[in-house]
């Protein structure tokens, strides 16, 4: 039975038909998958049949009844976001059972009694954490999945729609989350599941729907897909899932080399980077290679151990001077410590290299404006205008924003750390294609990742980190599972 | 007629830009005012009104000038009111019970307030404390030690050699807006064109990728807030020169005022946002509306009251007019983007 429709559903923003007449159904007791690019219309769509946004255009039924005619109607579609969006600041008891209009708790609130109510949910959804402890004192996993428990304690909902639930989880912990979601799904909710991991669709789905560029391009039985017909339909356009981007010029020539570097966060760190060669780092979430690689670029202190850098040891203690010594780093968070949300695209483009920008004491808003266009079209870094604030491009294009403003300090090592997490497929090849250029052009270039598709694809060489320490090396195109077994610290070696 | 079009076409685009900028909002509410106040005041417009109103919006403005560069970082110094009292107690005692010469003893007031803004900076680096605390309690401290010092009492008989700087007027403009100018155009200069203002604009929008991309924000708080420390310590002295006694009670509310200002022109509270001439105007509007209340003969007593309703009102216009600009983008954007759809469909249908 269908119990949330849309029909011709349409949402225009500036510049966008962010969903374009949209007729999706979903239906109890089934799994319905959403795929799609950043930008397709996923988030849009999610928010018309929340409530959250009025559609322009098109109807939108729960249970067969119209929702404009009764707001109420959209109480029954509770909604788990991707990022976690819990008050960090209370107990788990507390988290669960805001607002309390809605979870049947009224008059005075005591603490014990609603810790005592809470059990039940907490064990029920293999919660790890006791119901009066803080919120901010739990994992990631059991914070999402508190998250999803929070959803059900809504009277009467009827459809959970969940947002890419397991984006920033470890495969055991995935797992706890699936198990739930299809506890739902056997207590007949209709679940409506958004997720850029494509094994896991083939896991948990029934139905899959593919979104592109605002328009609802196919749905399909998940039984009888197969993941190339989803990548097509996703990204409209053929594209070879065995394409590799390693790069075709490797040198001999040393650019940079560690030995026995201990810091917080990794221990004895040996290895040495190419001229010329891409350089990936693969390991699972926490093996310490993010902090490895601040470490290097000198925004982390170093117990001990050494840099040489061209040959030369170095002693970084600040990222100012990594970069005037050519090497860069582009951090993992793009969001909170890549781009400057607030400043013009060309602001964030030239702000790394401003200092060679001084004519007569002053910035030269000349040398800024050509520097910036050409780099901007050096990088591909699509935008409406040089002016635009960076916040409103998307996560691709602020990522070639954010690798154009390095290279225009021209760096010589350049550290990429999860430049694809959160960009749609289609930027993610721009980003592998880019990194190849930038290494056949003669930079050493360190590419971390936890996707190990991407590691296969790109890397000349894959250093495998596990508990803070490098574990085990590969040359390209290595086998699949020997790099797995690394990554759960098994490395082959020690076989 | 080429010429004239593309001059035609150049007016247009810099009016699209002017009108763009949240700066040209209030300066018309700023022009309304005049207009409403002069209207309705006989005497706005007299030589001497105009020079006692722009004598007390340099004081004003100077500090709104130097908390605006706080704001641009995301940060304020709530203990300028109480650096320009010990500055200008600390002078006068120099120029009155030291003897030392007073244009002498006024630059090392001047230094006094850059070391005490200094000394702000500092205590935010190095210790990790959030700003606005630890000027509430470096405040405590600077107006403890005026008390100290002077037992409560004003300090009189400055030397008349420097009443000018605080008194005098320049071509009938009053001496410390012509300083107010200056710092102004320095101020303006040093965001716009230097690379440290492009830091500053760097650190208000993030802290963390600023410190990534090698910034030192340590050392530009500390200028900054060094910065303030002297513009706070010039309006403490010109004050003084002003009143020709030094008192221990000059910087009372300067603070709120200045980040009032500031904020009605346009600076953000949470950084990266605004310009320096956006605080002036700012404080041009809090000095007109209190101008306006004494000209229009309100009653005395409930005068805050009425500064501070008019006040809210100034702030809240400016965020009306933006948000009525958005409704407006977006019902205009609905249409086109309708039209495109409808047209593309036609263009389907013919094929």
């Amino acid at each position: 039975m269908k119990v949330l429709e849309a029909k011709g559903l349409t949402k225009i923003f500036p510049g966008v038909v962010a969903l374009d007449r949209i007729d999706i159904s979903f239906e109890q007791g089934r799994i319905h998958c959403i795929v799609g690019e950043n930008g397709a219309g996923k988030s849009t769509l999610i928010k018309c049949l929340t409530g959250v946004y009025k559609a322009d255009e098109g109807e939108i039924y729960i249970s067969g009844r119209l929702a404009k005619e009764d707001g109420g109607l959209f109480s029954k579609v509770v909604f788990v976001p991707q990022e976690i969006d819990l008050f960090q600041h209370l107990s788990v008891a507390e988290n669960l059972f805001i607002p309390f209009e809605q979870t049947n708790i009224n008059g005075l609130i005591h603490q014990r009694k609603l810790e005592e109510i809470a059990v039940a949910t907490i064990q029920e959804f293999g919660i790890h954490a006791r119901p009066g402890q803080m919120v901010r004192e739990l994992s990631v996993a059991d914070q999402q999945l508190l998250q999803i428990a929070r959803a059900t304690m809504r009277k009467g909902y009827e459809v959970m729609i969940l947002d890419e639930p397991t984006s920033s989880l470890t495969t055991e912990d995935a797992n706890r989350v699936f198990r739930v979601v299809q506890r739902q799904k056997e207590a007949g909710i209709a679940v409506v599941y958004i997720s850029h991991k494509l094994n896991e669709i083939f896991r948990i789905g029934d139905d899959i729907t593919v979104f592109r560029n605002g328009q609802k391009i196919d749905t399909a039985l998940v039984k009888q897909v197969d993941e190339n017909w989803i990548i097509q339909k996703m990204i409209g356009k053929h594209l070879s899932g065995e394409q590799r981007f390693y790069s075709d010029s490797v040198t001999d020539e040393e650019l940079l080399r560690v030995e026995h570097l201990y810091g917080s966060g990794f221990r004895d760190i040996s290895f040495t980077l190419k001229k010329g060669e891409i350089l990936g780092f693969s390991g699972l979430i926490g093996a310490g290679r993010s902090e490895l690689m601040r470490a290097i670029y000198g925004s982390d202190r170093i117990y001990s151990g050494e840099i040489y850098y061209k040959n030369k040891q170095v002693y970084q203690n600040s990222a100012a001077k990594s970069v005037a010594s050519g090497l860069v780093y582009l951090p993992e968070d793009r969001k909170r410590t890549g781009i400057l949300p607030l400043m013009s695209v060309k602001g964030n483009i030239s702000i790394l290299s401003i200092k060679n920008m001084i004519v007569n004491g002053m910035v030269s808003q000349k040398q800024e404006d050509a520097k910036a266009k050409e780099f901007a079209k050096l990088y591909d870094v699509r935008t409406p205008g040089l002016d635009k604030k960076i916040q409103t491009l998307s996560g691709g294009n602020q990522q070639k924003a954010i690798i154009a403003r390095s290279m225009l300090a021209e760096p010589q090592v350049i550290i990429l750390d999860e430049p694809t997490k959160g960009i749609d497929v289609g930027a993610k090849y721009e980003i592998y294609r880019l990194m190849k250029t930038l290494a056949e052009n003669g930079l050493g270039v360190i590419f971390v990742s936890s996707e190990l598709d991407e590691i296969l694809r790109c890397c000349n060489r894959i250093i495998v980190m596990h508990e803070e320490q490098i574990v085990d090396e590969f040359s390209k195109d290595p086998n699949k599972e020997s790099i797995m077994n690394a990554m759960i610290g098994y490395p082959a070696q020690a076989n | 007629m080429r010429v004239n079009g593309e001059l035609k076409s150049k007016m247009k685009a810099g009016w699209a830009k002017l009108s763009g900028n949240s700066l040209t909002a209030i300066t018309l509410i700023l022009v309304g005012m005049l207009i409403i106040v002069s209207i309705g005041s006989e005497y706005f417009f007299t030589l001497f009104n105009l020079q006692s109103l722009v004598r007390d919006l340099a004081f004003i403005a100077m500090i709104a000038i130097g908390m605006s560069l706080l704001l641009l970082i995301g940060e304020l110094d709530l203990s300028v009111g109480n650096i320009a009292t010990l500055c200008g107690v600390m002078g006068g005692l120099m120029m009155v019970e030291g003897n030392v010469n007073p244009y002498l003893a006024f630059v090392l007031a001047l230094l006094l307030g850059i070391g005490l803004g200094a000394l702000n900076g500092l205590v935010i680096s190095k210790l990790k404390l959030n700003a606005m605390v630890a000027t509430i309690g470096m405040s405590g401290v600077y107006g403890g030690v005026v008390l100290a010092v002077t037992k409560g009492r004003a300090i009189p008989n400055i030397p008349e050699e420097i009443h000018f700087l605080g008194k005098g007027n320049i071509a009938y403009i009053p001496v410390p807006f012509i300083i107010t100018l200056i710092l102004l155009a320095c101020a303006l200069f040093f965001v716009k064109k230097t690379r440290t203002g492009r830091y500053v604009y760097a650190i208000g929008n993030s802290k963390e990728t600023s410190a990534l991309l090698g910034i030192n924000i340590d050392r530009i708080r500390i200028l900054l807030y060094s910065i303030v420390g002297f513009i706070s310590a010039m309006a403490g002295m010109l004050y003084v020169a002003r009143l020709g006694s030094a008192q221990s009670s000059i910087g009372g509310n300067w603070a709120m005022n200045a980040i009032a200002s500031s904020v009605i022109g346009g600076v953000s509270l949470t950084g990266g946002i605004g310009s320096p001439l956006g605080a002036l105007i700012g404080a041009a509007v809090i000095c007109v509306i209190q101008n306006a209340i004494v000209l229009f003969g309100v009653n005395m007593y409930v005068q805050s009251a009425v500064s501070g309703v008019v006040t809210v009102l100034a702030i809240s216009f400016s965020s009306i007019s933006e948000m009525m600009k958005q409704r407006n983008e977006r019902a205009a954007e609905f249409e086109k983007q309708k039209k495109m759809r409808n047209d593309k469909k036609e263009e389907e249908k013919e094929e």
